[in-house]
C-alpha cells in the first residue's frame, strides 16, 4: 500500500506513544459496545400515540408519521409497511413537513410533540433531511423543547416558517414564529410570544404563500398543575409574508382564550375554520370564517368540538370538498355539511390527534391515534389499524424466572400486558396478554406464583390477577381515616425482594400488604412534602378543566426494598423527599437535605437498593417538571447521611431510572429521557448504548438474573432487549489496552426444541429472537480491515468441525456458532436431496477456538453443554449421534460411488473407440453405469412436483434428515431402515466393482494401447477434501 | 520534547484529515489501493468466494467484466445454479424449482445495462461515467471514523419510474477504503430499509487491494458474509455462460 510517508510515519509515532503512555482510554458507545445489539420485541399490537401525519403532494403512496417518543416513520407503498427514519435523533415529534416544491427529496422535522400531555417528551430542535429521510441535518431551535409548525412557500423551498410553542414547564425566550429565506441557515423571529406564549399553530395560503394565520396559546404545566389559556392567547394574520400581523378575533369570544386549532380549506382560501378554547365555555368550539378571517361564525360547541384543547386542537378539510370537516378529539367526528353538523368517526383506538386525507380520494383517510395509524377506505366508518409500527409507551418492566422469561408492563393509553421474551418463529402480536385496562403503569408476576399484580391510573385499581385461572382480585387498600390518599397517576406498587407474598403500595403513605393484598398495614407516615398548594388538581386544567389523576402530586413514587435486609426501605417522592427506615416502617428518616446540589422538591424518580452493601443506594431525580433537563444521579454508601453524585457531563439530558448489575457493583444502567447509558467504572464515565438503539425515552430498566438481559421500557420504542451483558461485568482497562481478548463466556446449552415457526403476515411486525447459537465473544482494540481475519472451531481430539465470520469492530464482538457441522457431500444428481440440508448439530464438548488475524493467532475455548433440565438422556444423544454421524457418511460414501460412475461414465465418453470391437463393450458399459446411477441418484426431473421417485440418495437423505433433527434416540425404525439401504449400498458397490474388474478392463486395455490416458479417480480421503 | 513530537504527530494527522475533500478522498483511496493505472488495466474480474448459510458453506463465483457482463453462480450439492447472467443484452437466472434459465424483467435487465459503467469501481473515472460524488462529513462505523461520501450514480427504473441512485460510502479515515455502504432498497418489499454492506479483509491481488470479506443485510439486523477465497484479473472465461440458455 502507498501510505504517503509522512503520514505513515506520523501514525507510527503517533501510535507508539500512545502504547507507551498506557492512559486509560475512554471509548465511546461506537467503540466500545461493538456489535452487541439492541433487539427491539415491541410489541405493536397496541402501537403508541401517533403526533402528526404528512403526505407527499403529488406521491399518494408516500406517508410520514409522527410519533410521540419513536421518531419519525415513513411509508412508501401507501401506507401499508412503515419504516423508522429518526433513530439517532430525538423521538419526540412536533411536527412533519414536506417541501412542496421537491417533495422527494425535502423534509423538515420540529422535535417535541406538542400534545401537552405531562408525560411528553421535550425536543432538541428542527431538523432537515434532503434525500426523503436518509439523512438529517439539526437545523437550529435547540432550546425550543416544543415546535408546532413548519409551514414552506410552495414556490421557495428556502424560504420557511416556523412556529416554537417553546417549553412545557417553565418560562421560554424561543417561542414564535420565525422565518429563514436561506433554507434554514438563519433565521429571523417575525412574530415573538411572550415566556409563557407560544406558537401552537401555523398555517400558510397554500394559493398565497404572503398569508399565513399563527395561533398563539399562553399555557404551562407544574409537576401538580395545568393551565391552558390567557390574555395573550390569540389567533394572528399575516397578508404580507410575515412582515405585519394583525389579531382577527371578529366574531371570537371576549375575556381569557386558550389553544386554538386552525386550517384553511385547500379548494377555497376565503374558508377558514377555527377552534377556539374560551373562558365562555358556551362559546368554545368550531368557528367558521367565509372571508380569510375577517369574521368569523360560531357553528358547533359539541364535545368532540371543545374536548381538551391541549390535546385534540386540530382540523383536517377534505383537499377537494370544503364542507367535509374532521375534528380531532377523543374518538374523532367528521363534518359534511361545513361543520354545522358532526357525527363520530368509526371505531379505532380513542384519542385521535391528526387525519390525513389521500391526495387523490377522499374515502381514504388516515388518523394518528394514542394507539397508532389507522386507515379508513371508506371515509371515515371503519378503521383498520398499521400494526407495524412499534412506537409503544412503556412506563415499567418488570420480568418473571420462566424459561423463556416473560417481560411484564403498563403502556401510555394501552393497558397492561405481559409477552415472552422469545417465541417460535418471533415475537408476534399474538404472543402478548393484556393484564390490566386504561393507562398501564407497574406490572409485577409475583415471584413462585401465577400471580400478576397491575395498576389503572391513579390506583383506581390495583389488580392482582391469576393468569392460570383468569380470575381477577381489586386488592387497592382504602383509607382507614376520613382522609383521601393520594396516588400518583403512575401509582406507587413494587414487590419485595425478600418474601414472595410481600406487596407495598404507597399513596402519601407506604402500605405493606404480607399476604398478596388481600390485608394491608400502613407502615409510615405521610412521607412527602404534604403541600395543600399542590394538591389543588380539581382546579387544574386552567379554562378546561382537566382532572384527569395525571397531575396528582404530593405522592409516595418510588419504593425499594434492600434485598439484603427486609426491614431496610427506601421512598422516593414526587415532591422531592428521600426516606429510609432500617426497621420495617417504625421510624422514618427524610435523608434529601443530605444530597448536595440538588434543588429543593425535584421529583425522586427511582431509588435503587444495592445488591452489594445495605448502606448503599442509588437514588435518580428528574427536574423536568421545573424546566431542568440536567441528570441528577447520586450513591449513598452509609444509609442516606451523605450522598455523591455520579452523573457526569457525558450524560446529556435528564434521566429517570438506574439499575445496579448483580455481578459488578461498578456496572450500571442508567434510564435517561434520550436513550441508555451504561459505566463501567461506578459512574466515573458514561458511555450511550447506540447499537440498534434508538434516543428514545428509557423509563424503567430490568436485568434478567439468569439471561444476563438487560431489558429497557422505553417511551416510545417498546421493549428493548439488550442480551446477556455479561461481556461488560469483565471490561478493564487492562483488557482495553489488549489488541484482542477473549471474554470468557457461560457454557452454551444445546438448544433441544423444535418449532413450526409463527403465524403473523408479512405486514405485522414481529419482535427478535434472541439467537440461540454458541458466542464467541471478544474485544478488538481496533477494527480489522486489512489482512485476513478467520475463526476456525476444533473439538478437544483438536478435529477441525468448521469456521465462523469473524466479527471485525472496534470494541466487543459477539460473533454466532450454530454449533453444527458442514452439510455432507452429496451425491450429484438432478435436484436436490433436502434431508441432506438438515443440520447436525455438534455433540457437548470443550471447543478450541482459533482466531487468525493477519500473521498472529489467538485461541480461546467455548464449551457446549447439554440442557440438564432435559428429558433427554446422555446415552440417547450417544444413540443419536452414533447413528447420525454413520448416515452422515453413508452419505458421503454414496457421494463417492456415484463420483465414481460419473467419472467412469465421462471418462468412456471421452476415448474414440472408432470402430473397434470395443465400441460395443463401452456402448454397453455405459448402459450399466447409467442403469446403476438411476438406482442412486434422482436424474429426471425438477424441485417442485416434476420430481422423479426417490433413490438411494433421497432415502438416506431422508433417513439422515429425522435422526439428525430428531431430539431423541432413533428408534428401531430407523436402525432397521438404516441397515436395508446399507444393503441396497452394498449391492450397489459390489457391482461397480464387478463393472470395473471385468468390462471397463477392456476398456483400460484399448486406452493402454492407444496410449490415451488412464482414468485417475481420487482417493476416498482426497474426495472429502472440499 | 516527547509531548511536543506527539502533538505534532497529531496535528499532522488533523490536518491531513480536515483538508480532505471527497475528490482527494477518492484519489488517497486509488493510490492507497494500487494506483488508478492498475484499476484502469481491469477488465475483467472474477471472485471466488463462499457463504455460511443455514445449509451449509455455499461456492459462490461472482464474476463481472468491463462491457457490463455479469454471473453470479452458486454450487449445491454439486449443481452449479447461475442466480443472475448478463452478456449485455439479456439479464436472466435460473428458477430453483424447474432448474430452468429464465429471463429477467426488462426492468432489471436495463438497470443492469445502466450499472454496466460502474465496473471495476464506480468511483473510478466517476466523472467519466455521469456520477457525483459529495462529501457529507465524518461519522464513526464500527468503531473507526471515517468519511461519509455520497456517491450519485444514473437513476435506476423502479416500477417503470426514473428513480434516484445514491449511496453512502463510510471510508476508513486511516486506511482510506470503504468500510460501509449504504443504500435505501427501493423495491420490493424491503423497500425503505437501508442495506448496509461492510467490508473488510482487504488483501492484495497483483498490487491492488480488494476487500476479501463483504458482509451485507438490513440496517440494525444480523448481516450475511461472503468471503472471498480468491480473485482473479482479467480471467478468460467461456462467454456461453453469460448468454442465455435459448434451449
Amino acid at each position: 500500500m502507498r501510505f504517503k510517508k509522512l503520514f505513515f510515519l506520523t501514525l507510527l509515532i503517533s501510535v507508539n506513544l500512545l502504547a507507551n503512555s498506557q492512559e486509560p482510554i475512554k471509548l465511546t458507545g461506537e467503540e466500545l459496545f461493538g456489535t452487541m445489539r439492541a433487539r427491539h420485541i415491541g410489541p405493536a399490537v397496541m402501537s403508541g400515540r401517533i403526533t402528526d401525519i404528512a403526505g407527499h403532494p403529488t406521491n399518494s403512496k408516500i406517508i410520514y408519521a409522527g410519533t410521540a417518543g419513536g421518531g419519525v416513520w415513513k411509508s412508501v407503498d401507501g401506507g401499508v409497511m412503515f419504516n423508522s427514519i429518526f433513530d439517532n435523533y430525538n423521538q419526540s415529534i412536533g411536527t412533519i413537513a414536506i417541501d412542496p416544491s421537491d417533495p422527494d427529496h425535502i423534509i423538515w422535522v420540529g422535535t417535541g410533540e406538542t400534545w401537552t400531555r405531562n408525560s411528553i417528551s421535550p425536543g432538541d430542535g428542527l431538523y432537515k433531511s434532503i434525500d426523503g429521510g436518509t439523512n438529517w441535518q439539526k437545523m437550529g431551535f435547540e432550546k425550543s423543547d416544543h415546535i408546532s409548525s413548519i409551514q414552506i412557500n410552495p414556490k421557495n423551498s428556502n424560504e420557511v416558517f416556523v412556529g416554537i410553542l417553546g417549553s412545557l414547564w417553565g418560562d421560554s425566550e424561543e417561542r414564535g414564529v420565525y422565518k429563514t429565506s436561506d433554507g434554514g441557515k438563519t433565521w429571523v423571529k417575525l412574530l415573538a410570544g411572550n415566556l409563557s406564549t407560544g406558537c401552537s399553530e401555523l398555517i400558510m395560503d397554500q394559493n398565497n404563500p404572503d398569508i399565513l394565520y399563527a395561533a398563539f396559546w399562553e399555557f404551562r404545566r407544574t409537576a401538580w398543575s395545568f393551565s391552558s389559556g390567557g390574555t395573550n392567547s390569540a389567533l394572528y394574520k399575516s397578508i404580507d409574508g410575515g412582515k405585519n400581523w394583525n389579531k382577527i378575533h371578529n366574531g371570537f369570544p371576549e375575556g381569557i382564550l386558550g389553544r386554538f386549532a386552525v386550517a384553511i380549506a385547500p379548494t377555497n382560501s376565503n374558508i377558514v375554520f377555527a377552534v377556539v378554547e374560551s373562558m365562555d365555555r358556551s362559546k368554545c368550539g368550531l368557528y367558521r370564517s367565509e372571508n380569510a378571517g375577517e369574521t368569523w361564525i360560531h357553528l358547533n360547541k359539541d364535545f368532540e368540538l371543545a374536548v381538551r384543547p391541549f390535546y385534540f386542537s386540530r382540523i383536517a378539510i377534505d383537499p377537494r370538498n370544503e364542507n367535509v370537516i374532521v375534528k380531532c378529539g377523543l374518538f374523532g367526528s367528521i363534518s359534511r355539511d361545513g361543520g354545522n353538523t358532526f357525527k363520530s368517526l368509526g371505531p379505532q383506538h380513542a384519542d385521535i390527534h391528526d387525519i390525513w386525507f389521500d391526495i387523490n380520494n377522499s374515502d381514504i383517510i388516515y388518523s394518528g391515534t394514542d394507539g397508532g395509524v389507522y386507515r379508513s377506505f371508506d371515509g371515515g366508518s371503519i378503521f383498520d389499524m398499521v400494526d407495524n409500527i412499534p412506537v409503544s409507551q412503556f412506563y415499567h418492566v418488570s420480568l418473571d424466572n420462566e424459561e423463556p422469561y416473560n417481560v411484564y408492563g403498563g403502556l401510555q393509553d394501552n393497558g397492561s400486558w405481559y409477552g415472552p421474551s422469545e417465541s417460535p418463529g418471533g415475537i408476534e402480536a399474538g404472543d402478548w396478554e393484556p393484564v390490566g385496562g386504561g393507562d398501564g403503569f407497574r406490572v409485577f408476576r409475583h415471584t413462585t406464583k401465577k400471580i400478576v399484580y397491575s395498576t389503572f391510573q391513579t390506583a383506581g385499581s390495583i389488580w392482582r390477577f391469576d393468569i392460570e385461572k383468569n380470575i381477577l382480585k381489586t386488592i387497592q387498600p382504602f383509607p382507614d381515616q376520613n382522609i383521601k390518599f393520594r396516588y400518583n397517576w403512575n401509582a406507587a406498587i413494587q414487590l419485595s425482594p425478600n418474601k414472595p407474598d410481600r406487596i407495598y403500595v404507597g399513596n402519601q403513605f407506604l402500605y405493606r400488604s404480607d399476604d398478596m393484598g388481600d390485608n394491608w398495614e400502613r407502615i409510615s407516615p405521610d412521607l412527602t412534602t404534604n403541600n395543600p398548594a399542590k394538591q389543588n388538581q380539581a382546579n387544574s386544567g386552567g379554562l378546561s378543566i382537566d382532572n384527569s389523576g395525571a397531575e396528582n402530586n404530593n405522592t409516595i413514587f418510588s419504593v425499594a426494598e434492600s434485598p439484603l435486609d427486609e426491614n431496610l426501605i427506601w421512598v422516593g417522592t414526587d415532591d422531592g423527599n428521600v426516606q429510609i427506615t432500617q426497621n420495617g416502617g417504625k421510624n422514618w428518616t427524610n435523608v434529601v437535605l443530605n444530597i448536595p446540589e440538588l434543588p429543593a422538591n425535584t421529583w425522586c424518580y427511582h431509588i435503587e437498593a444495592s445488591n452489594f452493601n445495605k448502606g448503599t443506594a442509588y437514588a435518580v431525580f428528574d427536574g423536568h417538571f421545573a424546566n431542568d433537563d440536567k441528570a441528577y444521579v447520586y450513591k449513598t454508601t452509609d444509609f442516606g447521611k451523605t450522598w455523591k453524585s455520579i452523573a457526569t457531563s457525558d450524560i446529556t439530558n435528564f434521566a429517570r431510572h438506574i439499575k445496579e448489575d448483580y455481578i459488578n457493583e461498578n456496572l450500571l444502567y442508567l434510564g435517561t429521557e434520550t436513550g441508555l447509558y451504561i459505566t463501567i467504572d461506578g459512574g466515573k464515565n458514561w458511555v450511550k448504548f447506540t447499537n440498534n438503539m434508538p434516543s428514545a425515552p428509557v423509563h424503567y430498566i430490568a436485568l434478567h438474573p439468569k439471561k444476563h438481559d438487560l431489558v429497557l421500557a422505553t417511551h416510545g420504542r417498546g421493549i428493548i432487549i439488550i442480551d446477556d451483558i455479561s461481556p461488560l461485568r469483565q471490561i478493564s482497562q487492562e483488557i482495553l489496552q489488549k489488541e484482542v481478548h477473549f471474554f470468557d463466556s457461560k457454557p452454551t446449552v444445546i438448544w433441544e426444541e423444535s418449532s413450526f415457526g409463527g403465524n403473523s403476515t408479512f405486514t405485522q411486525f414481529v419482535g427478535k429472537n434472541p439467537n440461540r447459537d454458541a458466542k464467541i465473544i471478544y474485544y478488538l482494540k481496533k477494527r480489522h480491515t486489512f489482512g485476513k481475519m478467520t475463526i476456525e472451531i476444533f473439538n478437544s481430539k483438536g478435529e477441525l468441525v468448521g469456521n465462523v465470520d469473524a466479527g471485525k469492530k472496534k470494541g466487543i464482538n459477539i460473533v454466532n456458532w450454530e454449533y453444527t457441522l458442514k452439510a455432507p457431500i452429496v451425491a450429484i444428481g438432478k435436484s436436490y436431496s433436502a434431508g441432506a440440508f438438515s443440520s447436525f448439530k455438534l455433540p457437548a464438548d470443550n471447543y478450541k477456538i482459533v482466531m487468525t488475524k493477519g500473521k498472529e493467532t489467538y485461541e480461546s475455548n467455548i464449551e457446549l453443554i447439554y440442557d440438564p433440565n432435559s428429558s433427554v438422556s446422555n446415552d440417547d444423544r450417544k444413540l443419536k449421534y452414533d447413528l447420525s454421524k454413520k448416515l452422515y457418511d453413508f452419505t458421503q460414501e454414496l457421494a463417492y460411488l456415484v463420483y465414481e460412475i460419473d467419472l467412469t461414465t465421462s471418462y468412456i465418453d471421452s476415448i474414440d473407440f472408432k470402430n473397434s470391437k470395443v465400441a460395443k463393450v463401452a456402448k454397453l458399459l455405459k448402459q450399466d453405469l447409467t442403469d446403476l446411477k438411476n438406482t442412486l441418484v434422482i436424474t429426471t426431473g425438477d424441485n417442485y412436483v416434476q420430481t422423479a421417485e426417490d433413490q438411494l440418495r433421497e432415502k438416506i437423505s431422508n433417513l439422515y434428515s429425522v435422526v439428525v433433527s430428531n431430539i431423541d434416540k432413533p428408534s428401531n425404525t430407523h436402525y432397521e431402515n438404516y441397515q436395508i439401504l446399507r444393503t441396497s449400498f452394498d449391492l450397489a458397490k459390489t457391482k461397480l466393482n464387478s463393472i470395473k474388474s471385468k468390462d471397463f478392463i477392456k476398456i483400460e486395455k484399448f486406452a493402454k494401447q492407444n496410449a490415451l490416458q488412464s482414468i485417475v479417480i481420487k482417493s476416498y480421503d482426497d474426495f472429502l477434501k472440499r | 520534547m516527547r509531548r511536543i513530537t506527539l502533538f505534532l504527530a497529531f496535528s499532522l494527522i488533523c490536518l491531513f484529515v480536515s483538508a480532505q475533500n471527497a475528490d482527494e478522498i477518492i484519489e488517497k483511496y486509488f493510490e492507497n489501493t494500487g494506483g488508478k493505472d492498475a484499476w484502469n488495466s481491469i477488465t475483467s474480474l472474477r471472485l471466488n468466494a463462499s457463504v455460511n448459510t443455514p445449509v451449509g458453506e455455499i461456492p459462490l463465483v461472482i464474476y463481472n467484466a468491463k462491457n457490463g457482463s455479469t454471473y453470479v453462480k452458486i454450487t449445491l450439492q454439486g449443481n452449479d445454479i447461475t442466480q443472475i447472467a448478463f452478456d449485455g443484452e439479456t439479464a436472466w437466472g435460473m428458477n430453483m424449482m424447474s432448474m430452468q434459465a429464465e429471463k429477467q424483467n426488462s426492468e432489471n435487465t436495463e438497470n443492469l445495462k445502466r450499472a454496466s459503467k460502474e465496473f471495476p469501481d464506480p468511483f473510478l473515472n466517476y466523472k467519466e461515467k455521469g456520477f457525483a460524488i459529495e462529501l457529507l462529513g465524518n461519522e464513526i462505523i464500527e468503531g473507526t471514523e471515517c468519511f461519509k461520501i455520497k456517491l450519485t450514480k444514473t437513476p435506476n427504473l423502479v416500477d417503470g419510474v426514473e428513480t434516484e441512485n445514491i449511496l453512502y460510502y463510510y471510508f476508513d479515515k486511516e486506511n482510506v477504503v470503504p468500510i460501509l455502504v449504504e443504500a435505501e432498497i427501493k423495491s420490493g418489499p424491503a423497500k425503505g430499509n437501508i442495506s448496509q454492506t461492510f467490508f473488510s479483509n482487504y488483501q492484495e491481488v497483483n498490487g491492488i487491494y480488494f476487500s476479501f470479506s463483504f458482509t451485507q443485510g438490513l440496517k440494525g439486523q444480523q448481516g450475511q458474509t461472503i468471503t472471498i477465497k480468491t480473485i482473479e484479473i482479467n480471467p478468460e472465461i467461456d462467454k456461453s455462460t453469460l448468454a442465455f440458455p435459448e434451449s
